[in-house]
């Protein structure tokens, strides 16, 4: 079983004219993406400008994409190469070329004060996914919350995990789903009780 | 609610389903609404769980993009990439074998040594070496590839046939290194640098010069603008 | 919904940033490279950096030392090839153990390493757009980001994150005209230090065997009388004057060389004059052209000389210069025109006072 499978299932059909499969891997990679992008842009909308262009150039590059690397990696080097291109061709300001994931350089903007970049305001959506996501977590019971923090913040896979918690991969696999599931029920009423979000999708 | 699907989808989600099962499990999330709707959430729970600040939770991308999809020519197996169009992120493509995990592990601890500055850090240059000797040619080249950025716009060309005639080295390298004490120091730095890092020997072009010689670096100098 | 005045926020937000860049005083963006240069000229440092060019990454240290106006200085190649380029004063030596081959380069007694490079003025900013774009921390340490971008496409531009408190230039990046990047340098580590002893400038391999190549300096004392013949350029790139005339020898060869200098403030192109031997018999004369890093050399024959002109900027550039060099008749009442150092009135006339 290939560690990719999922996301070159989606590609192939994305490759063979459903565009509907580019929506889900977007849903996928999106969040990333912008947060990939804001190590060279500070402005967050514009760092959702330049996700934006890195996701339509993956679309039209898609079909060079041969499964030679994950797809990811390869949307994660568009991405850079589009921030870069973006900041560089605005107004030649320079570009702290990110090596390492990790990086922890700051910078600022010539007053020395440090740009923050909480929740950018007028995003109150945000604030309360937030909030909603951390309070059913919370209240999780917790093989089910170690479950989906070892999966979603220490990116184990379900067998690191199964070593982890001294289970049967099945079992965390029955976890993670129900951890999701319980998290998704509150989740659910923000989006579609809310504002319509998933109206705008496919 | 289908629960075993909803599993399904979940395992997807983490890349841990079997390969079978993704084909027919792409294609209902390509397709229904709902699905969709979940996956999308899953994202948005990973996201919170990461603690991802200042950035919209709720995923601004997915929409416009799929919106700016619907203008966007549907792909088909068979299309053919146009001529002529550069594949600008050629060489951050894993080498076989290395990988580029490999080469953004060895950025990590280059930098993280870097990190201890003037007071007593260790040299970085051996631990470098050492891992580029381990490593075989073509990953030792993505490695130090990895460790400096590529700018997008500098494309190698290959190798250009070399002349027979061969300016020895020396003379080369004396104009260099005669013109360096009028360098601006940052120049003198590059310069010297250069200098150090070249292949001896350049070759010369008979009669045709707009085409400078293939030279230092063994490679072929891509024509001004 | 959520807001969508995002649009008017960023346009602000860049507004704001751009105001603010205009209110630091003019000159200080061309006050931290004369920082910046004196410093790389007068402290006492060593480190290793990254010298990237080409698609290729090579590791590099340096030592320097600025004694008793004496230059010491020490560049090591650490990926294998055993490269060293070690400076004493006006003699560079340069050991290149894979060609078994040192080279000992001296320089024109009257031109100083400490003031010898060119000087940014007026002039320059009609040539380059220099600036400070922002503060940013590399690597812990808070630097100044200074653009100098060209107008034109006869240099280079630079970018340099220059450290607050010790002036140096912890990276640097070499660009072209459009912003691409073409070469850059950054340090992994350097330290800076009150006193280097000698024995950081001894080269690490050894010479047995190896063919030495000097310049004559017993031969340099006769150009003055014997070169008859001056070298002049009919036009130059817009901003390039000339600044230096001297003469001098190659090492491993006895005849004089002509070398002038041009400069533009910041890039400078060396041209030089040497008789052109030919060494087949019915070779037809042929024009040259090649690179070290992102500097490039051009020559060509020209009346029996051969021209070669050398610099760190564009191709055509050097090819502009070299193209141009044209010889004058001397004056019957004119003295020996080879005259070592720096012209009258030039930048390099006087030695420039640290800032």
């Amino acid at each position: 079983m290939s560690a990719d499978a999922s996301d070159l299932s989606l590609v192939r059909r994305v490759q063979r004219g459903d565009k509907g499969a580019f929506d889900a891997l977007v849903l996928k990679y999106q969040h990333k993406l912008v947060k990939l992008v804001m190590r060279y842009v500070r402005n967050p909308a514009e760092a959702e400008d330049i996700a934006q262009e890195a996701f339509i150039k993956a679309y039209r590059a898609l079909p060079q994409f041969r499964g030679d690397s994950a797809f990811y990696t390869w949307l994660y080097r568009i991405a850079i190469n589009t921030a870069k291109n973006a900041v560089v061709s605005r107004d030649r300001s320079p570009v702290e070329y990110d090596l390492d994931r990790s990086n922890t350089d700051e910078s600022y903007d010539m007053q020395g004060r440090m740009k923050d970049s909480e929740t950018p305001e007028g995003l109150v959506l945000t604030d309360e996914i937030r909030s909603t996501v951390n309070a059913a977590i919370d209240s999780l019971p917790e093989d089910l919350r170690t479950a989906i923090v070892l999966r979603e913040l220490e990116g184990l896979s379900y067998e690191e995990i199964a070593a982890a918690m001294a289970c049967p991969v099945g079992t965390v696999r029955s976890r993670i789903f129900r951890a999701r599931e319980a998290i998704d029920r509150r989740l659910r009423e923000v989006f579609e009780g809310g504002l319509g979000r998933a109206e705008e999708l496919g | 609610m289908n629960e075993e699907l909803d599993s399904q989808l979940s395992a997807m989600f983490d890349n841990e389903l079997p390969a079978a099962e993704c084909e027919l499990l792409a294609r209902r999330l390509s397709r229904d609404p709902d699905i969709k709707a979940r996956w999308g959430r899953y994202a948005v729970i990973g996201a919170v769980i990461r603690a991802e600040r200042g950035i919209a939770l709720e995923g601004i991308v997915a929409g416009r993009v799929s919106a700016a999809l619907s203008s966007e020519p549907a792909l088909s197996v068979d299309a053919l990439q146009p001529a002529g169009r550069r594949l600008q992120y050629r060489w951050w493509q894993p080498i076989a074998g290395a990988g580029l995990a490999a080469g953004v592990a060895a950025v990590s601890i280059l930098w993280l040594r870097s990190q201890a500055l003037p007071d007593g850090s260790q040299a970085v240059a051996p631990a470098l070496a050492a891992r580029t000797a381990a490593l075989a040619a073509p990953a030792a080249q993505a490695l130090r590839n990895a460790i400096a950025p590529v700018p997008d716009s500098f494309v190698v060309p290959p190798v250009s046939q070399r002349s027979t005639m061969v300016v020895p080295a020396t003379e080369l390298a004396d104009y260099v290194v005669a013109h360096s004490a009028f360098s601006w120091p940052v120049s003198r730095g590059n310069l010297l640098s250069a200098l150090m890092v070249s292949e001896p020997g350049t070759s010369s072009t008979p009669a045709r010069s707009d085409q400078p010689a293939s030279g230092v670096q063994g490679n072929a100098i891509q024509n001004p603008k | 919904m959520r807001s969508r005045i995002r649009s008017s926020e960023r346009i602000g937000w860049l507004a704001l940033a751009l105001t603010l860049a205009g209110v630091a005083s003019a000159d200080e963006p061309a006050k931290w490279l004369e920082r910046m240069n004196h410093a790389l000229t007068t402290l006492n440092y060593d480190g290793t950096f990254a010298h990237w060019e080409g698609g290729k990454v090579e590791m590099l240290r340096i030592i320097h030392r600025l004694e008793d106006g004496t230059v010491s200085e020490r560049l090591v190649s650490l990926d294998g090839s055993g490269r060293e380029f070690v400076r004493t004063g006006p003699s560079l030596t340069c050991y290149l153990p894979d060609r078994h081959v040192v080279l000992v380069e001296r320089t024109p007694a009257k031109v100083s390493l400490l003031s010898g490079f060119p000087a940014i003025n007026e002039q320059t900013a009609r040539f380059y757009d220099i600036k400070e774009v922002a503060r940013m921390r590399f690597n812990r340490h808070s630097t100044h980001l200074i653009t100098v971008m060209p107008r034109d496409e006869y240099r280079y531009g630079y970018r340099l994150w220059i450290d607050d408190s010790t002036a140096m230039p912890l990276k640097t990046q070499l660009c072209d005209a459009h912003g691409n990047v073409i070469e850059q340098i950054v340090f992994a580590n350097l330290k800076i230090r009150p006193t280097i002893p000698d024995a950081a400038f001894r080269p690490a391999i050894s010479t047995t065997g190896f063919h030495w190549l000097r310049n004559d300096s017993a031969a340099l004392k006769e150009t003055v009388t014997q070169s008859a013949t001056v070298w002049n350029v009919d036009r130059l790139p817009p901003g390039f004057h000339m600044t230096v005339r001297a003469a001098q020898t190659m090492p491993g060869s006895t005849g004089p060389v002509d070398h002038l200098v041009f400069t533009d403030g910041l890039a400078s192109v060396s041209v030089f004059v040497e008789t052109h031997v030919v060494t087949t018999a019915g070779q037809a004369p042929v024009m040259e052209s090649a690179r070290v890093g992102s500097s490039y050399a051009f020559s060509r024959v020209v009346d029996g000389h051969k021209v070669t002109a050398v610099g760190e900027v564009p191709p055509q550039t050097v090819r502009f210069i070299a193209d141009s060099v044209k010889a004058e008749k001397p004056s019957e009442s004119a003295p020996p025109p080879a005259t070592l150092g720096p012209l009258p009135g030039g930048p390099f006339a006087h030695a420039r006072p640290p800032p």
